[in-house]
């Protein structure tokens, strides 16, 4: 009696780990379906807030041919670092801020030829009364750092305009609803 | 036999601790990685098709538009904005200089008139978009910008 008492007390404690493995599992789940892994062509950047914004749809896109381009400071990797930028500052370095097509960066001096294909691709088959040529029917969506300077902005909604590219959009950030109408 | 524990119930054991350490893996990766999405709208400013860049007129006619300068302020790092003369300091006080001006085009028989914002090439993007949400709050769809505002005096 004593013996089989003493055999039972020196079993080594089981440790239960279904209970684990069950939040474990849903973690996992709850991160790998959070996870913005489908648009890589959405450079990291800070949108400005605008609550009047009008939703993205992406119902209305699959029909529409798009092209973004972000407008960004200069990433600090290969030796290149911007104290100003850095610090939360207003770079104002002109050749610090870049255009970025599907992760591929253009200055304003060499971005035009890739505007010019991009229109090329999608052309309008009627020439358009009110310009009087052929324009293309790509839409645009900028999305450009909140601390970008207008004058790069401005000089792209420009550049777009000559290769005929006119369907232009610019994207915001919408506010939480806390926010909103301030 | 009756009195038969867990063995007997499953008699083949799993080691779960591999598992374990795959999905310990799988879940720092994605926590590392995750970062909220954010909500994401945007502003049609489809281009005039048939007008082209029109640069910027010295003599505006003040009654043809609502113009709003902007000038970037290097010193102070802070944007100024002006309605003619006045310098606008808070959104609501430039919300309503714009509903007056607007109501006032609208009242002279001139209901298209653009707002047009004149700003100088060092503003922040985000002060333009504050101007144009503005607007767009105000119900004015007509939104122009220009380039090349000369500095305060």
């Amino acid at each position: 009696m004593r013996k089989r008492k003493k055999a039972e007390c020196g079993e080594p404690p089981m440790c239960n780990l279904i209970a684990m493995v069950d939040i474990m599992f849903l973690l996992l789940l709850f991160f790998m379906l959070g996870a913005d892994m489908g648009r890589r062509e959405l450079a990291e950047l800070v949108l400005p807030k605008a609550d009047q914004v009008k939703p993205d749809d992406k119902k209305e896109n699959t029909t529409d041919v798009y092209t973004t381009i972000n407008v960004h400071h200069k990433y600090p990797e290969g030796g290149f670092r911007c104290a100003v930028n850095e610090e939360g500052g207003v770079c104002r370095e002109s050749d610090h801020w870049l255009y970025a097509i599907r992760g591929r960066e253009y200055t304003a001096a060499d971005i035009k030829p890739r505007l010019d294909e991009e229109a090329a691709e999608a052309m309008e088959t009627e020439i358009d009364p009110a310009a009087g040529q052929l324009l293309s029917r790509r839409k645009v969506l900028i999305r450009a750092d909140l601390a970008a300077p207008f004058g790069d902005v401005n000089k792209l909604i420009e550049l777009c305009g000559s290769a005929k590219l006119y369907k232009i959009e610019v994207a915001a950030a919408q506010p939480p609803p806390e926010e909103m109408g301030k | 036999m009756a009195g038969g524990g867990m063995d007997e119930d499953n008699p083949v054991a799993i080691n779960v601790t591999p598992l374990i350490d795959v999905i310990f893996c799988l879940c720092v990766f994605f926590m590392c990685s995750f970062r909220f999405k954010q909500l994401e709208g945007k502003f049609d400013t489809w281009l005039p098709k048939g007008k082209g860049n029109q640069g910027v007129s010295a003599a505006t006619d003040i009654l043809k538009e609502v113009r709003i300068a902007m000038f970037w302020d290097k010193d102070a790092q802070k944007t100024i904005r002006r309605m003619g003369t006045r310098e606008v300091r808070s959104n609501e006080e430039l919300q309503t200089l714009i509903r007056d001006s607007y109501r006032d085009l609208v009242l002279a028989n001139n209901p298209d008139a653009p707002v047009t914002i004149d700003a100088q090439a060092a503003v922040p993007w985000n002060e333009v978009m504050t101007v144009v949400n503005i607007c767009k709050r105000e119900k004015i769809d007509k939104i122009e910008f220009a380039l090349g505002a000369p500095p305060p005096q």
